[in-house]
């Protein structure tokens, strides 16, 4: 999977030994992190790939039985012959499972997840290839060609959406969805604002309740309302400028385009817990940088491993559950 | 939600059910079983007539028993405080894992389909009644036997 890196460093444990000044402990900090930025670059692009989409269908697959007991054979698989990851039989199975499961429940199914089974299909068809100039053609066009169309057809679309576009989703959501409720605390919408807004909103879901004109005042609060906005065209503004950016296939905008994703990876999934976009935004990005921009790269796999970290129970502890 | 995003979704989105009898006694459906939830909220996700035929047919399927007090309807104002009882009531119908003692007319069920739209300028909340869908005791047997055929 990786070139092991010819530089050794002979401060590592510099951090530990007294008298040491701050000048060779910065000059090791970066020494490590030159390190980091090799092993990054020496990483091989379609198997690092392919090694990241498995994680990803492990954690952040589909939610059926048939996709779950197919992504832990495969695990399984690899494990005992990691060599199994280069088949294509292998990521036919999963392709064939995660589509599966698609089908059999289109209607909830999230739609990042036609993004992930597009992924699996991509990697069964780069698997059939020997060559691996050929492979990373094919999966360098299609990360382009995938993040291209995601962000500008989600930006299209929300344009499209008045209720999005006003801000009106996000806050009411602010208000009454949980999965935004650590995030609102963490801005400072009292979580007493959102329990009165969800109470109220009950009257009008209750049968047993009769509002006047089916219409109801909510409160809310000036705070929620400017985090909607924020949240509203920060998210809008990012996704077109990256698809766009990605669109002219030039070093200058591509570079601009990946600090630009980076950036939405690393703040977008603290308040929305989407983490298998994340993680697939962040492969793609990945392979689109490799041979291009080396410490990009290395970017890429600490938005992995932040990825996994906001999976910590963080919300929980912020809003005191 | 995802990378598309509007506020016409199923956090917004929302059903009354209720169980007619024989007898025309309408009584809403609140105590719905995890399936029941989600088949329904298959049915809020992709509202058609023969998706919320599949949740009331699921729900027609099972044991309703009718509580013995039946509760008010309250009136609320537009501040969300309750003010009064309306003349209307309901019985809460609770689901039963037994089977009724002796054979009972099947129901039918009428699903009532409501959109929410937040004004965020005005702060209020109104709720829509986008359609409502009633289902015969035919129908429903159908759809069940359908449901078990497949």
């Amino acid at each position: 999977m990786k070139s092991p890196s010819s530089s050794r460093v002979s401060a590592g444990n510099s951090g530990r030994q007294p008298g040491v000044s701050p000048i060779s402990r910065s000059r090791a900090a970066s020494s490590r992190l030159g390190r980091f930025v090799e092993f990054a670059k020496n990483l091989e692009m379609v198997q690092t790939v392919s090694l990241l989409m498995l994680v990803l269908v492990t954690i952040f697959g589909f939610d059926d039985w048939l996709f779950r007991v197919v992504s832990r054979v495969c695990l399984f698989v690899f494990v005992l012959h990691p060599r199994s990851l280069r088949r294509p039989q292998f990521w036919f199975a999963l392709a064939l499972a995660g589509t599966i499961s698609l089908v059999m429940s289109w209607e909830r199914i999230d739609n990042h997840k036609y993004l992930l089974d597009y992924w699996l299909w991509i990697l069964f068809v780069v698997h059939l290839f020997g060559q691996a100039e050929q492979q990373q053609q094919i999966v360098r066009f299609s990360a382009r060609f995938f993040l291209c169309l995601a962000f500008l057809a989600a930006s299209g679309q929300k344009l499209s959406s008045p209720s999005y576009r006003t801000g009106a989703m996000f806050e009411h959501y602010l208000y009454v969805d949980s999965r935004f409720s650590a995030f609102g605390k963490l801005v400072g919408i009292d979580p007493s604002i959102g329990d009165s807004v969800k109470r109220r909103i009950m009257f009008l879901r209750s049968p047993f309740a009769e509002v006047e004109g089916n219409d109801i005042h909510i409160g809310g609060s000036g705070r929620a309302r400017v985090a909607a906005l924020v949240m509203t065209w920060w998210d809008v503004s990012l996704q077109s400028a990256i698809g766009a950016l990605l669109l002219f296939g030039r070093r200058r905008t591509d570079e601009l385009a990946h600090i630009l994703l980076l950036f939405f990876i690393f703040t977008t999934y603290i308040p929305a817990p989407v983490f298998g976009f994340g993680w697939i935004l962040a492969i793609m990005g990945f392979a689109l940088a490799k041979d291009q921009f080396p410490r990009i790269t290395a970017l890429y796999i600490v938005s992995f491993v932040a990825i996994l970290l906001y999976q910590l129970p963080w919300r929980q502890v912020v809003v005191g559950v | 939600m995802g990378m598309f995003a509007a506020a016409d979704e199923l956090p917004n989105r929302y059903a009354k059910v209720f169980l007619i009898d024989a007898d025309g006694n309408r009584n809403p459906l609140v105590q719905l079983s995890p399936d029941d939830f989600d088949v329904l909220n298959r049915a809020l996700e992709y509202p058609t007539r023969e998706n919320f035929l599949r949740a009331a047919s699921l729900m027609a399927g099972e044991n309703w028993i009718p509580s013995f007090q039946p509760r008010p309807v309250l009136n609320v104002d537009i501040n969300g405080q309750p003010v009064s009882e309306s003349a209307k009531s309901f019985r809460t119908m609770v689901p039963s894992q037994l089977r009724p003692d002796r054979k009972l007319k099947r129901p039918s069920i009428e699903i009532q389909f409501w959109k929410l739209v937040y004004d965020p300028l005005t702060r209020h909340v109104r709720a829509s009644l986008a359609e409502t869908f009633l289902f015969t005791p035919e129908e429903l047997l159908r759809s069940s036997r359908e449901m078990k055929n497949s």
